[in-house]
């Protein structure tokens, strides 16, 4: 009974905190300038995080280590330093993005300027790390995030096509402008393959105190809540289709993003929108800065846990603590949060190969998993979207740098 | 021009918003003055870019035009004062008509 | 055993449970006609950091002159007091004695205690 409780939550968390503002963003992009035809990025980003994010419960579950706790012991410090430094130089970008989020869902909501949300935003964050459990963090959070669940009303009710929704999930090329086809390509499967989830997640098993009875519940959570989460975006993407595209809205900018259901939902549809930004980012803030100081605390040897008292684990507060605070500087320096969500989406997509090889490695280790390796066709789906992303990365990115 | 089609469309987006009572009196302002703001700077550069042949005049006119009906919608969300906002509205979605047939035609000279 | 794959980086635990670092490195004795053997595992910074390159070792101790904690000499274990070597490498010490912790008490006294909510240390 605790068990099934325990999956209903799991699949709630992974729903809720799915969404965050580089996937609405890439979604709503993709959406207004072109149509249904980027589902399929959706698709496979969806499908590679759902592999990942099991690998991550499992590893955890049968070793009793977190991601990066294997990854220092099997690869050395040297390694295990380099991975750290490339891994929250873009966790810091990220976390940057989304705490402009959550200060232009406030601007949008009150007139008041982002750039005097974010340090209030910042300190917000923190103090819930600071005074915070994992549970309620994990589980507040993400309730909270389903009222991203409105996206998919609005998109149902904007009575897509879909016939041609289905034929997008398989990959085509546009006629025109493939530059930024290809840049929005990356960019949405680095908004759905973030590593800094892997880490989050791994830690949260341990946190839970999960053992190998768990490999079914995580495999199932990881299944739904994700799939789900996937749904989520694109309905996103379905929604800025039909609202935004025929008018020839492009989402440059976070406010044109804001009128995303406005038609389909006439009386809530703004207000569900700014709540949805404003809880999802807020989730994804507390997720990517407990992201970041796991990596420092676990690669390190330091005590970690969101469970103990800031001063027995001192070293990890102060990472988060630091991090945090530092990632309000940019907003309040007025650099445009959506600018940092798509540079931030793109670099992911471009370090993905640093985070998931060596995590590829651990997966196949006898020493960590035993007979719950790897089987091939998680080797192969996981390897095959890291190549795509990867190889569509350097060739799009530069491109995008030349072009705007 | 997809830029200035994407701000004029914005604009005509938020301001029925506004009308429908759907988006706060303060974004609807702050939008209008960005799609404002924004116009304008694309405008600067837009001039430079277009092919021979092209009704510049009627473009140059058209977006003038719907610059400032805009700004004028984004004083009048304060004054709260539907009818004229209207007729704003419903002129600036006739000007959104014209820059996209004026658009269409540069795309066709351009190939 | 094979010490490099099985002891260094792991995370070293000491008598209550409590994590007190990662092995940076192994200190090593070489006899004339004996196997050489591990006298010692060494924690932390210069240790560690030489590990990427020789030379920041002396960087790094420079450093650590210049605030925290100021610890003359690296932190090391004799290989005596090691228990088990499994998962982790539990240790048969008190973490706080060994100068292990000295960072995190130091960051503790010095910052997070200073900041409201954050707690104290107990004296165990």
């Amino acid at each position: 009974m605790k068990k099934i409780l325990q999956l209903t939550l799991g699949i709630v968390t992974s729903v809720g905190g799915f969404l965050e503002i580089g996937s609405v963003t890439t979604a709503a992009q993709a959406g207004a300038r072109f149509g249904y035809q980027l589902l399929w990025a959706i698709l496979l980003g969806t499908l590679c995080l759902i592999f990942l994010i099991e690998m991550s419960g499992r590893l955890a579950a049968v070793s009793k280590h977190t991601i990066v706790d294997a990854m220092r012991e099997r690869f050395g410090f040297p390694f295990f330093f380099f991975v750290l430094i490339g891994m929250v130089i873009v966790a810091f970008l990220v976390l940057v993005a989304e705490l402009g989020g959550i200060s232009f869902a406030l601007q949008i909501l009150t007139g008041i300027r982002f750039p005097w949300w974010a340090l209030p935003v910042s300190l917000l964050v923190w103090l819930l790390m600071w005074k915070g459990t994992f549970s309620l963090i994990e589980n507040g959070a993400s309730l909270l995030g389903l009222v991203t669940i409105s996206f998919v009303v609005a998109a149902f009710k904007l009575g897509p096509d879909w016939s041609s929704v289905g034929s997008s999930l398989i990959p085509s090329l546009p006629d025109s402008d493939k530059a930024n086809y290809g840049f929005l390509a990356v960019s949405i499967l680095g908004a759905s393959i973030s590593p800094y989830l892997m880490y989050f997640y791994s830690s949260g098993a341990i946190e839970d105190k999960w053992d190998r009875s768990y490999i079914t519940m995580n495999r199932i959570i990881a299944g739904f809540g994700m799939t789900f989460g996937g749904f989520l975006s694109m309905a996103v993407l379905v929604a800025a289709a039909l609202a935004l595209r025929p008018k020839g809205l492009q989402v440059d900018t976070f406010p044109q993003a804001a009128l995303l259901m406005t038609t389909a939902l006439p009386r809530w549809g703004f207000y569900l929108f700014a709540l949805s930004m404003l809880f999802a980012c807020f989730g994804a803030a507390l997720e990517i800065s407990l992201a970041i100081a796991y990596f420092f605390a676990q690669g390190f040897g330091w005590s970690w846990s969101e469970d103990l008292e800031p001063s027995q684990d001192a070293r990890f507060a102060f990472v988060y603590t630091i991090i945090i605070l530092l990632a309000a500087v940019p907003l309040m320096l007025r650099v445009d949060p959506i600018k940092v969500t798509m540079l931030s989406m793109a670099l992911t997509s471009a370090s993905l190969p640093l985070a998931i090889v060596p995590f590829l490695f651990l997966m196949n280790d006898p020493i960590y998993l035993g007979k719950h390796r790897n089987g091939w066709i998680s080797n192969a789906v996981v390897a095959i979207v890291i190549l795509i992303s990867f190889v569509l990365a350097i060739i799009s990115i530069p491109l995008q740098i030349i072009g705007g | 021009m997809d830029s200035v089609i994407s701000w004029l469309a914005t604009a005509g987006m938020a301001g029925r918003a506004w009308l429908n009572h759907t988006t706060p009196d303060k974004y609807t302002r702050q939008t209008l003055e960005l799609s404002h703001d924004s116009l304008l700077e694309i405008g600067n550069g837009l001039f430079k870019s277009l092919p021979a042949g092209v009704d510049s005049a009627s473009l140059d006119s058209a977006l003038t035009r719907s610059r400032e009906h805009v700004a004028l919608m984004a004083r009048l969300v304060d004054q709260k004062d539907s009818p004229d906002f209207r007729t704003l509205l419903d002129s600036l979605s006739a000007d959104e008509t014209l820059v996209k047939q004026l658009a269409d035609s540069i795309e066709a000279k351009e190939q | 055993m094979h010490l490099i794959r099985d002891v260094l980086d792991k995370q070293l635990i000491d008598r209550e449970d409590c994590k007190m670092g990662r092995a940076s490195g192994l200190i090593m004795q070489l006899g004339e006609n004996t196997q050489p053997r591990v006298t010692h595992i060494v924690i932390g910074g210069p240790a560690l950091w030489m590990r990427i390159r020789p030379g920041l070792r002396k960087l790094s101790t420079k450093l650590a002159h210049l605030w925290g904690p100021k610890r003359k000499e690296p932190v090391t274990i004799p290989w005596s007091r090691v228990k088990t070597v499994g998962k982790d490498v539990n240790l048969d010490v008190e973490a706080k004695e060994t100068g292990a912790l000295d960072w995190e008490l130091w960051i503790a006294r010095h910052i997070i205690e200073r900041i409201p909510g954050g707690g104290s240390k107990e004296e165990e």
